[in-house]
């Protein structure tokens, strides 16, 4: 074998019937990157009302757990759905993205995306009776806020820059 | 028509115009701060709205949650029309003959016309008890008006 063993897998997955399915259809293609985009609108848009509550900056009456009781199933439907669109992407064009920086910066924030709520929540949080009525969150939290601001951000920045590679 | 033919032909050629048409990344900078600004605005339309429909945060005032995230709101919407201004500049002959594009303006101005008139009405009356049906349509007509802009602005770009 010449390539690498992600290399290849990519090439099969790249190569059936379902990936090149998707990538010649007409619409398939746009119709899921649409899809794909108003999911994480709705991830994105969410968390990062929590994020904001804990930096103390909007709805600062309201205790945090209401704030992201309200605000994580939006979350979680919004992540099933960004993660289906976009395995069904990654289908269709896993040959490209292998090759493509931005989808691999792509994929390591979002590995560390996935460690920021771990960490959050087997730590800080579970503690959060004690400061879930302070308008403005202990550091631990902020920093997990900013954390979860700034790596969002860079997933969409990067998403979109895969197109540009 | 003609007059807005005119602008659309100024701001192509204008100097902001030139630079994005000849810039290698700036149209792909503004198109990913346009994108992050859709986040924020849809995250607080949504939150705004679930509210009205007595969903979320029942139990809270909906005039402070209003105003709290209508604060994200407007921001990420100024943030929206200078990178959209941005946008329209490397491409604004196709903008102007694009259906989707009048469509996307229509809706834009119809969902900011709402969102400060009968939308901020609702806002301000709502109670904490379960909403009416008036209170409900107003809080789906604002999602749709919305929903229907973003749909139409990526519509741009495919036909």
């Amino acid at each position: 074998m010449t390539q690498p063993l992600l290399q290849h897998i990519c090439q099969v997955i790249y190569d059936s019937h379902v990936g090149t399915m998707i990538r010649e259809s007409d619409y398939a293609f746009s119709i899921i990157e649409s899809v794909h985009v108003l999911a994480i609108t709705l991830l994105v848009g969410s968390i990062s009302i929590l994020d904001l509550r804990m930096l103390g900056l909007i709805l600062r009456e309201i205790p945090v757990t209401r704030v992201s009781r309200a605000v994580f199933p939006i979350t979680w439907t919004g992540f099933a759905v960004m993660l289906t669109s976009g395995l069904l992407l990654f289908w269709a064009e896993a040959a490209k993205n292998y090759l493509n920086p931005a989808f691999r910066i792509k994929l390591l924030l979002l590995l560390l995306v996935g460690l920021n709520p771990l960490i959050f929540h087997t730590s800080i949080y579970r503690r959060v009776a004690e400061w879930e009525l302070q308008h403005r969150s202990p550091w631990r939290a902020r920093a997990a806020a900013i954390a979860s601001l700034t790596l969002w951000s860079g997933i969409i920045v990067a998403g979109r820059a895969i197109a540009y590679f | 028509m003609l007059a807005a033919q005119h602008w659309f032909e100024l701001l192509s050629q204008s100097p902001l115009g030139l630079y994005m048409q000849t810039s290698r990344w700036a149209f792909a900078v503004v198109e990913m701060v346009h994108l992050l600004a859709i986040a924020a605005l849809g995250g607080s339309v949504l939150l705004i709205d679930l509210r009205l429909l007595g969903v979320i945060l029942k139990g809270e005032s909906a005039k402070s949650i209003g105003r709290d995230l209508g604060r994200i709101l407007l921001g990420s919407l100024v943030v929206l029309i200078f990178s959209g201004i941005g946008l329209l500049s490397e491409e604004s002959m196709k903008c102007y003959f694009s259906p989707a594009f009048r469509w996307k303006m229509a809706l834009l101005a119809s969902s900011i016309v709402f969102y400060f008139t009968i939308h901020r009405r609702a806002l301000n009356r709502a109670g904490t008890a379960s909403p009416g049906i008036g209170q409900r349509t107003i809080a789906v007509i604002s999602m749709l008006l919305w929903l229907g802009v973003g749909v139409a602005g990526r519509a741009i770009g495919l036909i």
